[in-house]
């Protein structure tokens, strides 16, 4: 919201206060003040010229030859484009030299051999706003050769208050409110405004009926004898400062009120009124209302409307309609000053997307004896400019409202201890006196009378007091303190523990990069993915089409940033922590099933030639290994999944990840994907891809137990190693090879590595040669080459038992 | 030639040779048995007696002086290949070797586990909770009522249309529930993903990171809140930072504050700061009576405050990482540059 100062000087003395230091003081007690500015500085730099003469440019339709008087003495000819341009305006002129916004400086020209001498400006080139559309025709009788600002009397400062920290304070969406403030900030007094009715006549009032709660007051003025007038150049002013245009005195007059006490108003046409007065109801299904705005609104039950009769004529709290706008030179006029509720004018406001001044105010939960109070600003105000208006009716005043002023008791030692200062109960009494509560000792106690200003949905409880005392005291003078307490060490967050160890160990030594992602995945990944079918929470207003659910698992979210990335590097290692949500495992309360889970995405541009053990799947399998190890789970394995396919997965080159001891629990799966996934991913052509994925359930880890493995004596006899080469049929998995060559060992054959696979005519077809690295060493004795020989031995016939053979 | 000679020259020859391998030769030719000393030795049974001892003795000193000899270049040229290698003939300092690889930690965990480093140390529990939250506990618990206007779809992902289920707004929820099961007094952060219904672009996210806290105790005041903010600060940025409090309005905070924490970024201004030297960095205050009595925590006996920090908003700050997007966009190429 937009702060004059010149307009907040007319509720208290401002004389030597600065504008920075006026802002930061509101900042730090009351709201904040987000901007400072000098109105239109441009304003200073142009002067008022007279339009002597306009006429016709003789070599171009759209231009005209001005003679200006600019106060200088000399008539002064400028060509202008405006089509508004007209004898007898006083308009805006920068004459040659003067620099306008956009480092814009007027030189002496030639329009089409016509000699021009600066420039009448429009509102937009002097940066007052986006008209364009024609010259700014100064209202009333500004002094001709004056600076505009100095002339209009709107040379002033103006602060922007952050309308977010404004949402719970109603009382300061008008200067008066604001003002209380400074006031009380600055120790000077609250100029007094008399907002009292003035003499009304006795006729009856127009008949107004509320019918809905929506509207808790409606009060209606009847104004006669309104005639054609100015308004006058200060308020013009003030509303231009506010960022109002001034259009004709009644608006102007309308807005001001409202920017004055933060009270919206209205004005209707009494004679366009049906006989049977106002009717404020709710709209019914299929009703429309053409706005001020013209345009035609489809209104619903919610929305509250205000009627002549039953014919709606208002948007009620948001906007008139185009039925009811006042002409000027309207002579007899209904006032309306309302409090509506705020949710529906919210509500209403916000499905239409209309947001006016009007509503921004109702949906703070107005003042209902403010509109009393704005009727009688309003009628006196009117009254100054034309003092012939006359109030012929007694007020009409419906609704069902009540005075919300109350008290609240305050305990002052509460406010000590709540702020940690030690401030007296005179001091705390001075400062809510400051801002118009009214304080009375009770004993030990305080009886704070709040006003009805403060009174809506701001001040309630004891602590709403103290806030009023804290802030106003400054936050900034309480001394920070220690907390101090029994220190019990939190208890351990095991899950916690577990992600973050996993993070290390896969940033650290296994290289992977975390990447935190949406929790949201797309219908359409779902659909590649076969994974449409599954349940989801989903959102029922989401940002983006298609993009309502929230995930079960994460690793799908690591699949869409393959593509991108492969584009940048020719390998991707991407790991995630993450949660996922199940709708089918919900609580009794709706709280659905949440798994956490670890998800590893390991892709690759495909190379020609890959040892056995470099392929993705091997790799990011030991990968898990090395991570479960280092998590301290000794006993795991890799199960080839024999069971249902997974649509997203190779239906062969998966395995389970098992922990624990004998066959052990399945907590996730290392797999490669499905490869006819490869294309829709976008990790085929130029970045055909070779990829293994990973997932991790930290909730089945959890549940396994964790051991810090035993420790293993040192040799105490030297072991000597060897290599030997096994011929199996391709169909004997290594596993059943090593345990042949662990049998052979008899326990002395130890650290087991293959260091080579091979496939080859010569070892016949359907067979492959895996050949290993390993130690023989025992814990009772120096083997022997004799030793060696039996081992070899006894591992060619347990080979010969499964079909398989030494490679010599 | 007398032997005197064939020495000298014999030395001459090894102080001469050029390196190890050329002396490991003349070792061979001067102490074998057809070199020097070997043919000294073949001489001597073909001696008559009496000559034979010193003969003997002769050949042993030419063994020794050779043999002396030997070791002193060797020694030489050992210490000459040193004082060679130290030239350091051929290296370059800024001839680069392939960049060790590593992975990385994405930025909002570092600054997730600096903040529960910092808590932790103060005694406070770090706490999780659900993203897919109750009504009642994102905002029914916390003050925020049903017509209020946080509420409204704009704001707000729900989840079904009577509005039960949202996906949380803040992570306060989690200290809802925490305060549901425990017994004050309690100090506790609920670090974690929170969601606003918001278009994305370069400064709005719809998904983003927060952590807020939350202590509880007897007769916590403003002081308490301020000196415990500023001890935070400290953590985070490594020095006294400035901070002030002025009045902010949340539901479930009263007196509610935005603290402002001097800008670490400049003197005098500049355009993190917008030129004010204040960060808007932190929403505080103290817990408003209607959300202790939510929960089930007698307001009269007890009080406390609670507090809020964006960590995206803490990473992009202290990175000056100029498009929220980037924080979930999962582009290695950001990734990296936060490696472990
Ligand atoms: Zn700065």
């Amino acid at each position: 919201m937009l702060i004059s100062m010149r307009w907040l000087g007319r509720h208290v003395d401002l004389s030597g206060i600065d504008p920075e230091q006026l802002a930061l003081d509101l900042t730090l007690s009351t709201a904040e003040v987000e901007g400072v500015e000098r109105f239109a500085p441009y304003l200073s730099d142009v002067v008022v010229g007279h339009v002597l003469e306009r006429e016709q440019h003789p070599d171009a339709d759209k231009l005209s030859i001005c003679k200006l008087d600019v106060g200088t003495g000399e008539t002064l000819q400028i060509v202008c484009g405006a089509p508004n341009v007209a004898a007898g305006q006083r308009v805006a002129v920068a004459t040659v030299g003067t620099v306008l916004p956009g480092d814009f400086k007027i030189k002496k020209s030639k329009i089409r051999g016509v000699h021009s001498m600066g420039m009448i400006c429009s509102e937009r080139e002097l940066g007052l706003s986006d008209e364009h559309d024609g010259i700014w025709v100064l209202p009333g009788k500004p002094t001709i050769g004056a600076p505009v600002a100095e002339a209009l009397g709107i040379d002033d400062w103006v602060l922007e208050i952050d309308n977010k920290s404004l949402t719970h304070r109603p009382d300061l969406w008008g200067h008066r409110g604001v003002a209380r403030e400074v006031a009380a900030i600055l120790d000077r007094p609250l100029l007094p405004l008399d907002t009292s009715l003035p003499e009304l006549g006795g006729a009856d009032p127009v008949e107004v009926r509320v019918v809905s709660p929506a509207c808790s007051r409606y009060i209606g003025l009847s104004i006669d004898g309104v005639g054609e007038g100015m308004t006058p150049d200060w308020m013009r002013g003030m509303l231009l400062a506010t960022g109002q245009r001034p259009i004709d005195l009644l608006v102007d007059l309308s807005n001001f009120v409202m920017g004055d006490l933060g009270q919206p108003n209205h004005a209707f046409d009494r004679d366009q009124l049906a006989g049977d007065g106002i009717l404020v109801r709710e709209a019914r299904e299929g009703e429309t209302l053409v706005t001020l705005d013209e345009v035609e609104r489809k209104l619903e039950p919610a929305d509250l409307l205000i009627c002549s009769g039953d014919k709606a004529v208002a948007l009620a709290g948001i906007m008139g309609g185009q039925d009811s706008k006042v002409q000027q030179g309207t002579g007899r006029l209904l006032l309306e000053v309302a409090c509506f509720e705020p949710v529906p004018v919210r509500r209403t406001s916000a499905r239409l997307g209309l947001r006016t001044d009007s509503s921004a105010r109702f949906e703070k939960h107005l003042d209902p004896t403010l509109p009393l109070k704005a009727a009688g600003h309003f009628a006196r105000l009117l009254q100054e400019v034309q003092p012939d208006v006359t109030f012929p009716a007694s007020l009409a005043d419906a609704g069902d409202w009540s005075d919300p002023a109350c008290e609240v008791p305050l305990n002052p030692d509460q406010v000590r201890r709540s702020l940690g200062v030690g401030i007296s109960d005179e001091e705390m009494s001075a400062l809510l006196s400051s801002i118009g509560f009214r304080v009375q000792a009770n004993g030990e106690a305080l009886t704070v009378s709040v006003p009805s200003n403060r009174a809506t949905k701001d001040i309630a409880i004891e602590m709403d007091l103290i806030e009023e005392v804290g802030r106003l005291y400054r936050y900034g003078n309480i001394p920070e303190r220690h907390l101090t307490g029994a220190l019990v060490p939190p208890p351990v967050d095991h899950r916690r523990e577990l992600a973050e160890s996993c993070r290390d160990l896969l940033a650290g030594g296994a290289r992977f990069h975390e990447t935190l992602s949406y929790s949201f995945q797309s219908d359409a990944l779902h659909k590649m993915l076969g994974l449409d079918g599954e349940s989801y929470v989903s959102v029922i207003n989401p940002v983006q089409e298609g993009s309502a659910r929230i995930r079960r698992q994460v690793l799908p979210s690591l699949l869409g940033l393959l593509e991108p990335n492969r584009r940048q590097r020719d390998e991707v290692r991407l790991f995630e922590i993450g949660k996922g949500y199940l709708p089918e495992q919900a609580s009794e309360r709706g709280e659905p099933g949440e798994v956490h889970e670890l998800a590893l995405a390991f892709c690759r541009a495909r190379q020609s030639d890959t040892a056995f053990d470099e392929g993705c799947l091997p790799r990011l399998m030991a990968v898990v290994q090395d991570l479960l190890g280092s998590l301290e789970f000794h006993e795991q394995q890799f199960v080839a999944v024999k069971q249902a396919p997974v649509s997203w997965l190779h239906p062969v080159r998966r395995v389970e990840v098992r922990v624990g001891a004998g066959d052990g629990a399945c907590v996730g799966f290392v797999a490669e994907l499905d490869p006819g996934l490869a294309a829709p991913l976008g990790i085929d052509g130029e970045l055909v891809s070779d990829t293994a994925v990973a997932s991790i359930s930290l909730d089945a880890l959890l549940e396994q137990e964790r051991s810090g493995g035993s420790y293993n004596p040192l040799p105490r006899y030297p072991g000597f190693k060897i290599d030997v080469a096994i011929v199996a049929p391709e169909e004997v998995p290594a596993r059943d090879l090593s345990r042949v060559i662990e049998k052979a060992g008899k326990g002395n054959a130890k650290d087991l590595v293959i260091f080579d696979l091979f496939r080859g005519d010569q070892l016949g077809a359907g067979r492959r040669s895996l050949a290993y690295h390993l130690v023989l060493q025992s814990d009772k004795k120096t083997l022997t080459d004799k030793d060696a020989q039996s081992f070899l031995r006894r591992l060619e016939r347990g080979l010969g038992e499964i079909g398989a053979e030494l490679r010599s | 030639m007398d032997k005197q000679t064939n020495l000298e020259n014999a030395q001459a020859r090894i102080a001469e040779a050029s390196d190890q391998a050329v002396l490991a030769d003349l070792e061979r030719e001067l102490l074998g048995k057809d070199g020097l000393l070997g043919q000294q030795l073949k001489e001597i049974p073909s001696l008559p007696p009496p000559e034979r001892g010193p003969a003997g003795r002769a050949a042993n000193e030419l063994k020794a002086a050779l043999t002396a000899g030997l070791l002193a270049r060797a020694a030489e040229l050992a210490e000459a290949d040193l004082a060679a290698d130290r030239e350091g003939v051929g290296f370059d300092a800024t001839l680069p070797a392939p960049p060790v690889e590593r992975g990385s930690l994405h930025p909002i965990t570092k600054v997730t586990r600096r903040l529960v480093q910092i808590f932790s140390s103060m005694g406070y529990h770090i706490l999780d909770g659900p993203e897919v939250e109750l009504d009642w506990y994102n905002f029914e618990a916390l003050n925020i009522p049903a017509d209020h206007p946080a509420r409204d779809s704009q704001d707000t992902f729900y989840c079904d249309e009577e509005g039960r289920l949202v996906l949380r707004t803040h992570t306060s929820p989690v200290q809802v529930r925490a305060m549901e099961r425990m017994a004050p007094p309690f100090r506790l952060v609920c670090p974690g993903k929170v969601f606003r219904h918001e278009n994305t672009d370069a400064t709005h996210e719809h998904t983003f990171h927060q952590m807020e806290g939350l202590v509880v105790g007897k007769d916590i005041s403003v002081g308490h809140l301020v000196g415990t903010m500023k001890t935070l600060l400290r953590g985070i940025f490594g020095k006294e930072i400035d901070v002030r409090l002025r009045p902010g309005h949340f539901p479930f905070v009263e007196p509610g504050f935005e603290l402002d924490a001097r800008c670490v970024f400049c003197e005098s201004g500049c355009r993190v700061c917008k030129g004010t030297r204040w960060i808007e960095l932190l929403p505080c205050g103290l817990v408003h009576p209607k959300v202790l009595e939510a929960a089930g925590i007698d307001p009269s006996e007890w009080s406390g405050f609670a507090f809020g920090l964006g960590l995206s908003r803490l990473v992009m700050l202290s990175h000056g990482i100029d498009d929220v997007r980037h924080l979930l966009g999962g582009d290695l190429r950001f990734l990296e540059q936060f490696s472990c």
